[in-house]
């Protein structure tokens, strides 16, 4: 395959020569005219006027008038402006020629990226969401799917941690699957990558493929949906656009817990005894913790004309964190070129994306160190951080540490470095076909780097001499695929024939070692030979490699007729090396109808009705396990035994093989309607779903003899989502002066667990559990049941308190029993961490040249476990701060005099509702300044305003995975964030 | 126009290639051995055999094994609920309290240690009877080896969960028929019967860890010294007969200092017979001082990482002690230690536990263990060795065998030949054989908080109980108490701490719930 790759490589070389091939002539034809707005007849000014095929061009006056010498009288105008549709007008000998353009928002045909290719919104059969990025939420953006938060009915978007290297955590209609990968497909430009591969600020459009007949067309990865990032580029005649776009942002806490402070503690100190009273007043949040400021810069230039034309940007970010050295950096370039010759018979895109990111690790691999945080929160705030001399005071006990020493006492460094080189080459024989040839070749690399030094608890107290850590990862993706689109009109007949083949191999590997015992703490983690640990044995190091191939051969047709009824029908047979021998390919079929009723004859006199389509969908989609070799019998040499003197390494059987391994496939039938009415002003859409997924991948439990280990990776369970999702818009106000447009999405989901058993295999219990509370309570969270949703709280329910302080709670027949005698079958379901509702409500509204954006979000029916609560909230704990709430009468009762424990009094109602982001902009007249086009300022909050009865510090949590609703005590806390930025167009 | 041309020829080249080829999807593994890819030579044969004999060394010292399962559901070890955890899903609660179900890992850890011995002694076996593993020399020793061991996982088996599938052939993919206690008791003496006579004699560091003739008769005697329990019928001069044959060849004698056998290098002691051998950095899995150590005492004990301190003494049985017997502090952390370096205030172990549920004792309640030697510098995974067959043991189980069978007097004079070192005074290590029949000293009942002891129930009524003491202080903390307790009729009728009798039933562990569910020929132990 290499050598395809190569010769791909190759081909894309030689490309930038060919663009210096180039035809011109001269002659003169003087043409002048006056351009204007084709609603209001008002002319229009900075309208680009340029001959077609060269970089001759003008631009209308406050008048709207230009005049410019065109080449010849054959030549072809090409008219263009922000907003507009691009007009070409041949010339014909005429030198007066007039032009009315049409704004792109009431008449353009929109466009909609669909997998391999794109389809005019009203043909569209399938449930697919588009927003483009004047719809985009601009508030200093953590990756592509900010953009979008609460655009997009059913992709619940939240941002669960305040961590700037964290990203946003996705799920789309449920949980689908239990041992796989719950992450969407992201396509950027074609090409697989993340959502931060390319910068928010970058993105022309993103489009998102729900339903398993939009998204079948990429087979294996498509079952958790499709997010297709379109980025900026410009590919028709223009003259050379330089744009600009930074913002600086200060965050807040968005709200800190409420522990004792000093005073507090010597107030209880009689009483408790519990915390020594030190005789110092620190607020260890305080200690570790700032006021972060953070700036984004993102330039682009792009210009050219339609034959050549390019795309270039620079993106840099400084995040900082909440807490001291919490951090994140990051520089993106990203460079198109595109050229088309042959009149417009071959096209070649080339495209380059190199990132660097670099990023404080406060412990080894990680980023911030959480622990850090759980110190500032339980230490005694009568200490304090140093004595007189400025030396730290360290005074441990059971995971308790100084945290300003687990700061500042460490080095680390995590830098990632990401190139993506890709090339199309399409070549349109005849206007019907297109053939298009794609190849990329994606590298990430990762060095890892982590040192504690002498004065770090390690050295200290552990009495390692220093401590570091280094490592290194890296994961190649190289993709090759053949496309062929053909397109035909017959009359009433709109066909559209896809085929194409894709070939996708991914590498990944990584090794590590660590090492301590350092003769002096400054070589940090640069030089590793110095440490004593590792020549002695003691430390580690290790590394692995493994790689997987992923080949698909695919077709779809789409067919219209009488523009009114659309069938769409793809194919995708896939293959992947991950499984056994003859199970390793599979066949994904989809197939979807559409009937736009609005154009039907007798829909002629409801006026009101501006389109109205119904469609159906089917499709079924694949999932892979995450691991390779599962179906082959792999051997390890791994644990000793002294023989002799020597410690011999063993080999043994590495797993439990299944050649039997195959594909866990989703099926999902998807219903919706899309219509506008009353002039296009209501506009909305409506989908509902049944997502079933069979042969779902588990680890079963086998008989142990005879075979070696418990549990085999197998395909045998079946799981079931089914929901609604709906989208409004309404334009309340439409004039030239004043807009504003309002816009609703819902929906809700139902999630059952069907079954885990099948002919052969059976799971020993109909349930299994998951989540875990720690030391030291040291219960599972979750119970997954058979019949049941993913997501419930399993744990005991605590009804009252006795009068000694102890937890009532209920038994198995529903008795009050005091804790201490209640066994672990007296546990019930106390709630379920996946909301049942998600619900986001958007304004935009422009007057003159203000614009403002508001965007709120809830989400409701489900329950969140405050670790925080469970971990703090008691006045018995030794030798910890505790929450002030400590002190409050249980049940309003009395106060808990017991050890910790999971209890449904922790188990909080998690609705919320949250004005998530407004933002306040202004554009500036600057049509006198000449240079400038376009230049715009904006204010903007975050994480304004939550209304939730949860007590926790922020109800956004993590709802992914099979224990949701979690919030962990040392989560990373969120943030309040005020942006100031600004947009400008050379 | 050239260049197009010779762009587009490559390009349907290209694609020609594409369509005639691309579709192999075999895997290629990097960092791990394909069985394909691997052929065995003579040299590779002990890499082979290693996975017979690491079960041993994950089951016996790590967490929630088999360590755990002998001595937390018996009388002198408990892990109470502690200010940093240790309720760990109420497991230890329920070793203590035998209201363990079928999902326990404790027990279970031994049943899923034992097959995956016998597992791997099976697949090698069937490995060698194929050729599959070339080896002409010492080829019969090394199957008798095999068996041995094999034997050996049956004979813990046998102690812990009785019924279980007896498995010899790896061959065979379905799931097995189960077999009684009784079974499983034949299988094992007639197994160890016919392949001990193959072993080799040999007691030296070619044969530390392994299993030599010794080790080998040590497996079998004890077997025999627990017949009556295990079949119903006694083999006490079996016992005797195995015993001597040890003590007759001279290999082994015991070491003059109690201590030396639980100390960082006791691969050197002369008494240990079978050992499971554990090393900071190549044999990783003894963390037992890591659950025994209080976290408070890491800077003055010099451990390298926070010790996480959960398991204790229990009152009772510190209390049954003999003042003068220096072996209460070889095996017990006691009194008043520093607990951070240069801070003057210590922390004073006492012996009582007050409670094991939440919210559980202090990290002063209870004697943390320190028979094992909690050496300067000692990382979360010990050098010490565990000794699973002392020759102390050889001496004691011929001494019980014969104070069984009406030799009081001959089992004194063993008793005592091992309490000599634990005294001062010669005099207080002598022990009478009227002395081993009476009574236990230990003085049952339910421990209240405060200390006292609720229903008093002195252990006077056991048989032979005098003798249950001394294997309790020479042998605390070595994994035997749970079988001791059972032999002597304690286990299932006396209550201790916060334990209470909960049914003969729980002699036996249950079948694990996993081998249930997935093995339809199981059927579970009576009493779950």
């Amino acid at each position: 395959m290499n050598n395809y790759i190569r010769t791909t490589l190759k081909l894309l070389v030689v490309l930038p020569f060919l663009l210096l091939w180039h035809l011109n002539s001269f002659a003169q034809h003087q043409v002048t005219g006056t351009v204007i707005d084709a609603t209001d007849k008002t002319p229009l000014a900075g309208v680009n006027i340029v001959i077609r095929g060269t970089t001759l061009g003008t631009s209308t006056d406050e008048n709207g008038e230009y005049s410019l010498n065109a080449g010849s009288e054959t030549d072809t105008l090409m008219v263009s402006f922000v907003g507009y549709e691009t007009q070409a007008i041949p010339i014909n000998g005429r030198s007066q020629i007039d032009v009315e353009l049409v704004s792109q928002t009431f008449e353009g045909e929109e466009l909609v990226v669909v997998g391999y290719g794109t389809q005019r919104r009203e043909d569209v059969t399938s449930a697919v969401t588009s927003v483009s990025s004047d719809e985009f939420i601009q508030s200093s953006p953590r990756d592509a799917a900010s953009l979008i938060q609460s655009k997009v009915p059913g992709l619940s978007i939240t941002a669960p941690s305040g961590d700037p290297t964290e990203g946003t955590n996705i799920s789309l209609r449920g949980t689908t699957t239990l041992a796989a990968s719950t992450d969407p497909l992201v396509i950027i430009d074609g090409i697989p990558g993340e959502l931060n591969t390319v910068p928010p600020e970058d993105i022309e459009s993103i489009d998102v493929l729900k339903d398993g007949s939009a998204a079948a067309i990429y087979g294996s990865r498509g079952s958790n949906g499709v997010i297709l990032i379109t980025t900026k580029s410009r590919q028709t005649d223009a003259p050379t656009r330089i744009q600009y776009d930074g913002y600086v942002n200060v965050q807040t806490i968005h709200k800190a817990p409420d522990m004792l402070d000093a005073e507090g503690v010597r107030q209880w100190i009689d009483e408790y005894q519990q915390l020594q009273d030190l005789g110092y007043d620190t607020d260890w949040l305080d200690v570790i913790t700032r006021t972060p400021v953070s700036h984004t810069h993102n330039m682009s230039f792009s210009g050219g004309s339609a034959q050549t034309n390019y795309t270039a940007s620079l993106n840099y970010r400084n995040l900082q964190g909440l807490f001291i050295r919490s951090d994140n950096e990051q520089i993106t370039g990203r460079f198109n070129v595109r050229h088309s010759m042959l009149e417009d018979q071959l096209t070649a895109d080339l495209n380059v994306i190199t990132r660097s990111q670099n990023y404080f690790t406060g412990a080894d691999g990680g980023s911030f160190n959480a622990f850090a945080y759980r110190n500032a929160l339980t230490r005694n705030p009568t200490d304090r951080p140093r004595d007189d001399e400025g030396n730290y005071v360290y005074r441990s006990g059971f995971e308790y540490e100084n945290p300003l020493v687990l700061i500042n006492e460490v080095n680390g460094e995590n830098v990632e470095r990401e190139l993506r080189l890709n090339g199309t080459l399409t070549y349109d024989p005849i206007e019907q076909l297109s053939i298009q040839l794609l190849g990329s070749f994606n590298q990430w690399n990762e060095t890892r780097g982590y040192a504690e030094t002498f004065k770090h608890v390690s050295a200290v107290e552990g009495g390692n001499e220093g401590f570091a850590s280094r490592g290194t990862g890296t994961n190649e993706d190289k993709l090759l695929e053949l496309t062929g689109t053909f397109n035909e009109t017959l009359g009433d007949h709109v066909f559209t024939l896809l085929g194409g083949y894709s070939y996708q191999e991914v590498i990944e590997e990584d090794y590590w070692m660590q090492n301590y015992n350092f003769p002096t703490d400054a070589y940090g983690f640069n030089r590793m030979q110095s440490g004593n640990a590792l020549p002695e044995g003691e430390a580690s190091m290790n590394s692995f490699k493994e790689s997987f191939k992923l080949i698909g051969f695919f077709s779809r047709l789409n067919y219209t007729f009488d523009n009114k009824y659309i069938v769409m029908g793809s194919l995708r047979y896939e293959g992947n090396s991950k499984f056994g021998a003859d199970h390793k390919w599979g066949l994904f079929p989809a197939a979807s109808v559409g009937w736009r009723i609005s154009e039907e004859a007798f829909m002629s006199e409801v006026d009101f009705v501006s389109s109205l389509k119904i469609r159906a969908g089917f499709g079924v989609t694949g999932i892979a396990p995450s691991d390779a070799y599962l179906s082959l019998p792999s051997l390890q040499f791994g644990d000793r035994i002294y023989n002799n003197g020597e410690w011999v390494q063993g080999v043994s059987p590495a797993r439990n093989a299944n050649p039997d391994l195959r594909w866990e496939r989703k099926e999902e039938i998807n219903l919706g309607v899309d219509f506008s009415l009353f002039d296009d002003r209501l506009s909305g859409n409506l989908d509902i779903y049944r997502r079933d997924t069979k042969d779902m991948l588990w680890d079963y439990d086998v008989p142990v003899p005879p075979n070696v280990f418990g549990s085999i990776r197998a395909n045998v369970g079946q799981m079931r989502n089914e929901g609604i999702e709906l989208g409004l818009q309404y334009e309340i106000v439409r004039g030239n002066e004043f807009t504003w447009i309002t816009n609703v999405t819902g929906s809700t989901n139902q999630n059952e667990l069907v079954t885990l058993s099948n002919e052969l295999y059976e799971t020993s219990n109909d349930f299994f559990y998951t989540g875990y509370t720690q030391p030291p309570i040291q219960l599972p969270t979750h119970r997954v049941e058979i019949g049941g949703a993913i997501g419930n709280f399993y744990g005991f329910k605590s009804v009252d308190v006795s009068d000694d302080g102890k937890w009532i709670v209920e038994d198995k027949d529903g008795n009050p029993v005091s804790q201490t005698n209640a066994s672990l079958d007296d546990r019930h379901v106390l709630g379920n961490g996946i909301p049942d509702y998600n619900l986001g409500w958007n304004h935009s509204v422009r007057y003159k040249n203000f614009d403002l954006s508001v965007t709120m979000r809830g989400a409701f029916g489900h329950q969140i476990l405050n670790y925080q609560r469970m971990f703090y909230e008691n006045p018995t704990l030794t030798p910890e701060n505790v929450l002030e709430s400590a002190f409050e009468p249980v049940f309003g009762k009395t106060r808990l005099n017991t050890g910790l424990a999971y209890v449904s009094y922790y188990v909080e109602d998690g609705d919320y509702w949250k004005l998530d982001n407004a933002t306040l902009g202004y554009t500036f007249d600057v049509t006198t300044l000449g240079f400038v086009q376009n230049a715009r300022v904006y204010f903007s909050g975050s994480n304004l305003l939550t209304i939730t009865g949860y007590k926790g510090m922020d109800p956004e949590v993590d709802i992914s995975g099979l224990d949701p609703g979690n919030d962990p005590r040392d989560k990373y806390p969120t943030t309040r964030t005020f942006t100031l930025g600004v947009n400008l167009t050379f | 126009m050239k260049y197009l041309k010779r762009l587009l020829t490559v390009s349907l080249f290209a694609v020609g290639l594409l369509l005639s080829s691309c579709t192999d999807l075999s895997e290629t593994p990097y960092s791990e051995v394909t069985a394909e890819n691997y052929s065995p030579t003579a040299e590779d044969i002990v890499s082979l055999v290693a996975p017979v004999y690491t079960p041993l060394r994950f089951g016996v010292m790590g967490f929630h094994t088999w360590l755990s399962a002998q001595h937390e559901s018996a009388d002198v070890i408990v892990t109470p609920v502690r200010p940093n955890g240790w309720f760990d899903g109420g497991r230890f609660n329920r070793m203590h309290r035998h209201t363990w179900t079928a999902t326990d890992g404790t027990p279970n850890s031994v049943y899923n240690m034992c097959f995956d011995g016998i597992n791997a002694a099976n697949r090698v076996l069937l490995q060698i009877d194929t050729g599959e593993i070339p080896i002409e020399d010492g080829r019969e020793e090394l199957i008798a080896e095999l068996k041995v061991a094999r034997a050996f996982y049956y004979a813990i088996l046998l102690d812990s969960h009785g019924n279980v599938p007896i498995v010899t052939d790896f061959s065979i993919t379905e799931p097995p028929q189960q077999s009684s206690r009784s079974e499983v008791y034949d299988f094992v003496v007639s197994e160890l019967n016919a392949n001990i006579p193959q072993l080799s004699e040999t007691a030296d560091q070619s044969t530390y860890g392994r299993f030599n003739k010794w080790a080998g008769k040590m497996v079998l005697a004890e077997v025999y010294l627990n017949a009556e329990v295990y079949k119903g019928t006694p083999a006490y001069q079996e016992a005797i007969q195995e015993t001597q044959d040890i003590i007759d060849s001279g290999a082994y004698q015991l070491e003059d200092n109690y201590r030396d056998n639980f100390v960082r290098e006791n691969q050197n002691s002369s008494e240990i017979i079978l050992s499971v051998p554990y090393d900071e950095v190549n044999g990783q899995g003894n963390m037992f001082h890591q659950s025994t150590i209080r976290p408070t005492q890491q800077a003055v004990l010099g451990l390298e990482t926070q010790p996480w301190g959960g398991a204790s003494s229990q009152p009772q049985f510190v209390d049954s002690y003999n003042e003068e017997d220096t072996r209460l502090e070889d095996t017990w952390f006691t009194g008043p230690h520093y607990i951070d370096v240069g801070s003057n205030e210590p922390e004073n172990f006492v012996k009582d536990v007050p409670r094991i549920e939440p919210p559980g004792t202090e990290f002063y309640h209870g004697y943390p263990i320190w028979k094992y030697e909690v050496y300067d510098g000692i990382p979360v995974h010990s050098d010490v060795d565990f000794p699973f067959y002392r020759y102390a043991e050889t001496l004691m189980i011929q001494a019980e065998a014969l104070l069984r069978t009406g030799s009081a007097d001959e089992a004194a004079d063993l008793v005592t030949q091992v309490r000599m070192r634990a005294f001062e005074d010669p005099a207080d290590a002598q022990v009478t054989g009227s002395e081993l029949q009476q009574g236990s000293s230990i003085v049952f009942g339910w421990w209240e908080e405060d200390g006292t002891i609720t229903n008093p129930d002195p252990g006077n009524d056991i048989e032979f109980g005098r003798m249950l003491d001394e294997l309790g202080w020479e042998f605390a903390a070595e994994g035997h108490r749970r079988t001791d307790l059972i032999r002597f009729g304690v286990f299932t009728t006396k209550t201790w701490l916060n334990h209470q009798p909960n049914g003969d039933g729980k002699i036996l562990f249950p079948i694990p719930d996993g081998a249930l569910n997935t093995n339809p020929n199981l059927t579970q132990n009576p009493g779950y």
